[in-house]
């Protein structure tokens, strides 16, 4: 049998003679040259000037802006709210991340082994990820509503000593959130290592299996490390998301009561649309995009530390 | 044909150049339309947060037996999302014809007047120079930024007022509160029955419990809010505290129900109280629709209970004396809102007729009046209330009636002077006082530290 390497490709190999010892141009350049300028032109002009804004008194409209060097910087670090987002922020990140990692795993490692209904079950786990949070938002409010379907069932089952205003209740309501979000995207890390777990040798597990282990050592010792990289990846993933957080609070909950559940997204929102301060939601924004660039980082690294 | 490789690449980069430059290019604006169409056809689409659906269909209506050539387009949007929602809308090229503005806040007739047409020669040519010895001065000075009219006001409104469904206050045998230890009697009652009692929303940026921070202040003071707004008093004044320690006793003796600050008034505590559930609420003037069959058909048929559910006969109340100083109920009125016509627009004539009829004719302000949302503008014009289905005519008119001649006397101003993060602070001192143990004089200090920032 004989293989017909493309011109293209055979030319890329071995370059023309006249051009070897020159400057060599990738021959990719022509084809990502309009996205390339596409991302620099859209997405970079757009975090310059963000950063730009965010050092200005500016109402988003008005023709002036008033340059005030760092000062938005200044009254964020004094701004208990902001500080207040960033403990949510990192509560939420921990608490989602751990649950949805747990929930992922086990979901995918028992619809790995012998079911009846594996289909059903993997679309019942992975609905809530296309439902809108738009949509689905409205049924959390009354189902944790002062007179909701929660209260009621309480009462109905004799606990109405347990009964609560949910979401009046600082504690109550950012855990709510956290369940919600929870209940919205474990889906999404189900079908990851769903996938993850699927790469792994039938005869690891097997030979595991002859050695003795039982189930619970098999997720621990060949599963877990399995999925290595694929965790790293919900981390960072997880991080950012935490980082960005904006729907569920805002439609759930507001940010409140008293920004109990209040996140850099939904206070971002509340300062540059509702105050029209968007010099300050611009500074805000800077700092999002760090933690998120430096959070990966760090998730990063330290999953290749551990790997060695 | 053959391309060599630079040209390839010299023929990639421009169009790489060319697409992004396209792309930066939209993101711009564009100068204003010059000619601005017809004046009596075309298209609008108007934009606004307020009134409601119903009521909007009835105005067009009117409009329409004058232009039938104009075809206006209305789409409500929420009011927490209504900046946010507006401006982009009105950064690009395909924003609204004519969009509503408030007297203050996030959407004032000032945080758009960039994207606002000076309606000021249009609205001489249809009154007259003196024009503003005929409308509502209050919207005069709301809606002219910089010697430019740049919104014409429609309507006004009040608040300070309570709302009680006196069906329900009937079948127990009680009259409203008068004074706080009636209020908690009442509350009693109704509790023991299974009901809530004073249903209050204050989850979110809307100002609802402003007003009702605002009423306990008058009772404690009359003016006492009103002069910390102007800043003629601190906001840590005596009578601030005092008022927000009497809303914690509210909220501690049983009269507001639980779980406040976790509630949106919209639709929370609306569909709670128009459906029989809560027995009073704290709402203004535009509240007086639900006295009529048609918008409150509208607004049970909006909650999506079903269509047989009961008509509740909601009547206005003063707010009571909860401070027990004899001081009266007081009202505090605004200009509820103006409609502007973007500067871009590509049928601004027809925009104009449209903006002006609705505030500044007998035709377009007999509609706003009839509609029992809002209390017309232009001088003269009265709801024909012979023309109006009320739930209970007998019950509810003389009442009405009231609220009417009080808003006349208003001298406070409702939401004018307060800022969106102004307001946002009297929401989180409100929420912090049925909802820690934050004392009245830190969370009053607290809005004064806003007020003095700005």
């Amino acid at each position: 049998m004989t293989t017909t390497v493309p011109e293209t490709l055979a030319t890329t190999r071995t370059g023309s003679p006249g051009r070897r010892r020159g400057v060599r141009r990738p021959a990719g350049l022509p084809w990502i040259l309009p996205a390339l300028l596409f991302s620099a032109g859209l997405l970079y002009y757009c975090i310059g000037y963000t950063g730009y804004i965010s050092t200005l008194d500016w109402d988003g409209a008005a023709p002036i802006q008033q340059q005030v060097g760092a000062e938005n910087f200044v009254r964020m670090v004094q701004d208990p709210v902001f500080w207040g987002a960033l403990r949510n922020t990192a509560i939420f990140f921990v608490v989602t991340f751990s649950v949805q990692v747990a929930l992922g795993i086990v979901f995918a490692s028992l619809l790995h082994s012998r079911l009846w209904f594996k289909t059903f079950y993997k679309v019942l786990i992975f609905i809530p990820v296309v439902l809108a949070t738009a949509t689905a938002a409205p049924v959390f409010r009354q189902i944790y509503a002062p007179d909701g379907a929660l209260n009621e069932l309480l009462g109905a089952v004799g606990l109405a000593g347990l009964q609560q205003t949910w979401l009046a209740n600082g504690a109550f309501a950012l855990a709510i959130v956290i369940t919600v979000q929870i209940w919205h995207s474990t889906g999404v890390v189900f079908v990851l290592y769903y996938a993850a777990i699927g790469q792994i040798e039938p005869e690891v597990v097997e030979a595991a299996r002859i050695d003795g282990a039982g189930d619970l050592r098999i997720l621990v010792s060949i599963v877990w490390p399995g999925v290595r990289g694929t965790t790293i990846a919900i981390a960072i993933l997880s991080a950012i998301g935490s980082l960005k957080t904006f729907d569920v609070p805002f439609l759930i909950t507001s940010g409140g009561p008293s920004y109990a559940t209040e996140f850099l997204g939904t206070m971002i929102y509340r300062v540059s649309v509702a105050f029209s301060d968007v010099g300050y939601g611009a500074a805000l924004s800077v700092v999002l995009l760090l933690l998120a660039l430096v959070a990966a980082i760090i998730i990063n690294v330290g999953g290749r530390r551990g790997e060695r | 044909m053959r391309f060599s490789t630079v040209r390839k690449t010299t023929l990639s980069a421009v169009a790489g150049v060319v697409l992004a430059s396209t792309v930066l290019t939209a993101c711009g604006g564009s100068p204003e339309n010059s000619d601005g169409g017809s004046a009596t056809a075309g298209t609008v689409n108007w934009w606004s947060w307020t009134p409601d659906n119903d009521l909007a269909a009835r105005e067009i209506a009117a409009f329409n037996e004058q232009y039938p050539d104009i075809e206006v387009i209305y789409k409500k949007v929420p009011s927490d999302n209504y900046a946010a929602v507006l401006k982009p809308a009105l950064a690009s090229d395909d924003g609204p014809d004519v969009f509503t503005v408030n007297a203050s806040g996030s959407y004032s007739a000032e945080a758009f007047a960039a994207y606002s047409y000076d309606l000021t020669p249009d609205v001489e040519e249809l009154l007259g120079t003196d024009w503003e010895s005929k409308v509502y001065q209050g919207g005069v000075d709301a809606f002219t930024v910089d010697d430019r009219l740049v919104a014409a006001q429609w309507a006004k409104v009040g608040a300070g007022i309570m709302w009680i469904n006196k069906d329900v206050f009937d079948q127990y045998g009680l009259t409203p509160p008068t004074t706080m230890d009636e209020w908690v009697q009442v509350c009693e009652t109704f509790r023991s029955a299974g009901l809530g009692c004073f249903r209050e929303g204050m989850a979110g940026s809307s100002g609802f419990i402003v007003d009702t921070v605002h009423s306990i202040a008058d009772s404690v003071e009359t003016g006492a809010f009103q002069a910390a707004v102007t800043g003629e008093a601190e906001w840590t004044a005596p009578s601030i505290v005092e008022a927000l320690g009497l809303l914690r006793e509210l909220s501690e003796n049983g009269v507001l129900d639980e779980g406040s600050v976790g509630i949106q008034q919209y639709p929370d505590v609306n569909n709670a109280f128009l459906t029989g559930q809560v027995p009073m609420v704290q709402m203004g003037t535009w509240y007086q629709q639900y006295a009529t069959v048609n918008s409150l058909t509208a607004a049970l048929d909006g909650a999506g209970v079903p269509a047989d559910t009961p008509k509740i006969t909601i009547v206005p109340i003063p707010f009571p004396d909860v401070a027990g100083s004899g001081n009266p109920s007081t009202m505090f009125a605004d200009p509820d809102a103006g409609q502007a016509v973007n500067v871009k627009s590509k049928n601004r004539n027809a925009a104009v007729t449209f903006a002006l009829w609705l505030g500044h004719t007998q035709e377009g302000q007999q509609v706003v009046a009839n509609n029992m949302d809002s209390f017309p503008t232009l001088n003269g014009v009265t709801p024909a209330f012979d023309e109006i289905e009320f739930v209970d005519p007998d019950v509810q008119l003389p009442e009405l009636q009231k609220v009417s001649e009080q808003l006349g006397q208003a001298s406070d101003a409702r939401s004018l002077g307060i800022s969106a993060e102004l307001n946002q602070a009297i929401i989180d001192a409100a929420q912090a006082m049925v909802n820690s143990d934050t004392s009245p004089e830190d969370a009053a200090a607290a809005i004064q530290k806003v007020a003095d920032a700005r």
